[in-house]
């Protein structure tokens, strides 16, 4: 063990601290600057314009509602499966692993391609369901149903690691000191996992909110209808209004930053 | 509270952890479950409480198949090996735990818990510490934290899994005499699994000896120790010296040639009864030569090995004894057993 503090020469730590710092401006800060120049490049009201434009608004409503689908539904089956994964032995468990991996490691836009497969005017249940008058590929419930595949890993694998370090003994304990299954989840499983869901969760929400390839595949993009922010940002761009798309892409960075905020936050206190 | 355990098989996978089980446990008595590590006692008793769940066979409670009753109602007190207290509760909220998850028409109010916590803490005598968390314990608080919270929702039977398995001599020795008094005290039946053989004989009304998944023995501590049931048993128990003869005509034959009308036969002895002398006294006398002598406590161990085959033997003898035969290792001496437990078997036994 060296106890000696190693103190390097003054002009190399400064020449690494501004090598440091230099590549994240030109990497991080720089682009977020240039997000909110290019948004004001026409001056405040203009900003507002393309914010409070219909087109806009429905973008933010169709990601927010994607979102507020995705999230939920991948707590509740992450926790179920995180929790099959850590606490039995079954055949086929290993299948089930790599199986949940799986959106992880698939192209983007191999998954909307599949969804369209499947859902789709030619795919196996579509045409039965466009019969009874569902539509659901270009159309938003492919949109919800592509960002819950994106983001399904994201709170299984945040949780299957705490699970089993924590191993089942402290469960059993509750179990055999008369407590039932709800009981023993709420009062020992989860305070004990408590900060590792909510971590999960904020990167299933800003995944769910960011995402690109697979939703751009199924949604059509049917402007005021089935556009997510992040493709209206493109459409916007690919008619050379870039104004407009810098002023919705704002939207995308605040998000980003209140999610990175609360991520931190919830670090601080998890390591407390 | 008796229980009763009835062929009982349980495999994990191809591995056969309880091979027919057989147990009666009377009503009030500190049973230990005595064994080397892997010979099932831990899942004997994870069976008895309901987390595992047996191939086959049947554990009765008083009669009544366990079958029909889930853990949270078997009456069970567990203590597991690492304790599992829970991490993010207080070792006021420890305790008070299976009050709290107590069905509403039989939970106690909040002054009953307060003051039956108050109660265990003062028994494990850590009220001081109420407000701590797990991590802030050491292993022996740990371990009576553990305890007292088995014991407040006034379980029928207590089971204890290695209950001093991760603790120093001292604290060990304090916890099992606290444990026995506990135990009287309270009067319920009580069984605890261990692999140390002191802590069994020391501790428990009675003694089942566990091997590869099977109840090899079942005894008070002195007929477990005084006539072990086989030759595994009494390996397992203590130093032993193990002598190869043949048996005839009721005796234990030390120098026989295999002959008709004998049986090949082991015999063993434990340490204090090998008498060790400077000239031959019996015909069972075997000579030896001292390879190195010890204290220990208020004995003095000797190591020996036998002149006619060379085998190593070992030999306890007070420490005045040890004096006035003046020994000084590389002397030649005879060796007299006082004390033979002899197996017979069929087939030659190769060790």
């Amino acid at each position: 063990m060296i106890s000696k503090k190693r103190e390097d020469p003054a002009w190399l730590r400064r020449l690494l601290l501004g090598l440091g710092i230099g590549w994240i401006v030109v990497l991080v800060v720089a682009p977020i600057v240039s997000v909110f120049a290019g948004a004001l490049s026409r001056g405040g009201s203009a900003f507002f314009a393309a914010l409070v434009h219909p087109d806009t608004l429905s973008a933010l409503r169709l990601t927010l509602l994607a979102a507020l689908c995705a999230v939920p539904l991948n707590t509740v089956f992450g926790l179920a499966a995180a929790w099959l994964l850590s606490r039995f032995q079954f055949r086929g468990r290993n299948l089930l692993a790599t199986l949940i991996d799986l959106p992880f490691s698939v192209s983007p836009v191999v998954a909307g391609l599949l969804l369209v497969l499947v859902w789709g005017q030619q795919g196996w249940w579509g045409p039965w369901l466009s019969r009874h008058g569902v539509h659901v590929v270009f159309a938003w419930p492919a949109v919800v149903l592509a960002t819950v595949f994106v983001t399904f890993p994201l709170v299984v694998r945040e949780l299957l690691p705490v699970l089993q370090e924590q191993g089942s003994s402290e469960e059993e304990a509750a179990i055999l000191l008369g407590a039932n299954g709800w009981t023993m989840f709420w009062r020992v499983t989860l305070p004990n996992i408590k900060w590792a869901l909510l971590y999960g969760v904020v990167l299933s929400a800003t995944r769910a909110i960011g995402e690109f390839g697979a939703v751009s595949v199924v949604s059509g993009h049917v402007r005021g209808e089935t556009n997510t922010l992040p493709l209206h940002v493109e459409i916007l761009y690919n008619e050379y209004r870039f104004q407009a798309a810098f002023a919705a892409a704002t939207l995308l960075v605040l998000l980003s930053v209140v999610a990175v905020s609360i991520k931190g936050i919830l670090e601080r206190r998890a390591h407390r | 509270m008796s229980i009763s355990i009835k062929g009982l098989n349980k495999h994990f996978g191809r591995y056969h952890a309880l091979r027919d089980v057989d147990l009666a446990i009377p009503d009030g008595e500190l049973v230990a479950l005595l064994g080397p590590s892997g010979g099932g006692k831990t899942t004997l008793l994870r069976t008895i409480a309901g987390l595992e769940s047996p191939d086959s066979g049947q554990i009765l409670f008083e009669g009544r198949d366990a079958a029909l009753q889930r853990p949270q109602e078997r009456g069970v007190g567990f203590v597991f090996q690492h304790y599992a207290l829970f991490r993010h509760m207080t070792v006021f909220e420890n305790i008070a735990f299976g009050l709290r998850v107590k069905p509403k028409h039989e939970r106690p109010s909040e002054e009953e818990i307060q003051s039956k916590v108050g109660e265990l803490l003062k028994l494990i005598q850590l009220d001081w510490i109420s407000d701590r968390y797990p991590d802030q314990l050491s292993g022996g608080q740990r371990q009576r934290v553990a305890l007292a919270r088995a014991l407040a929702p006034k379980p029928r039977f207590l089971l204890l899994d290695e209950p001093f398995g991760a603790l120093d001599t001292k604290v060990r020795k304090e916890l099992r005499r606290w444990l026995r008094e506990l135990h009287d005290e309270l009067g319920m039946t009580s069984l605890f699994v261990t692999h140390d053989q002191d802590e069994a004989l020391e501790l428990a009304d009675r003694v089942v000896v566990m091997m590869e998944g099977r109840v090899a023995q079942v005894g008070t501590p002195d007929e477990v120790y005084d006539r072990p049931a086989t030759p595994e048993v009494f390996q397992f128990l203590g130093n032993v010296n193990l002598f190869h003869g043949r048996v005839a005509e009721g005796g234990f034959l030390h120098h026989a040639q295999a002959t008709t009308g004998t049986d090949a036969a082991l015999a063993f002895v434990r340490p204090h009864e090998l008498e060790v002398e400077r000239f031959a006294s019996s015909d069972s006398s075997v000579p030896a030569v001292l390879t190195h002598a010890y204290a220990l406590g208020p004995k003095v161990r000797l190591e020996l090995r036998r002149k006619d085959n060379g085998s190593p033997m070992e030999a306890e003898l007070t420490r005045d004894r040890y004096r006035n035969l003046g020994l000084v290792a590389g002397d030649s001496l005879w060796v007299t057993p006082t004390n033979l437990r002899v197996f017979c078997s069929d087939e030659d036994v190769v060790i």
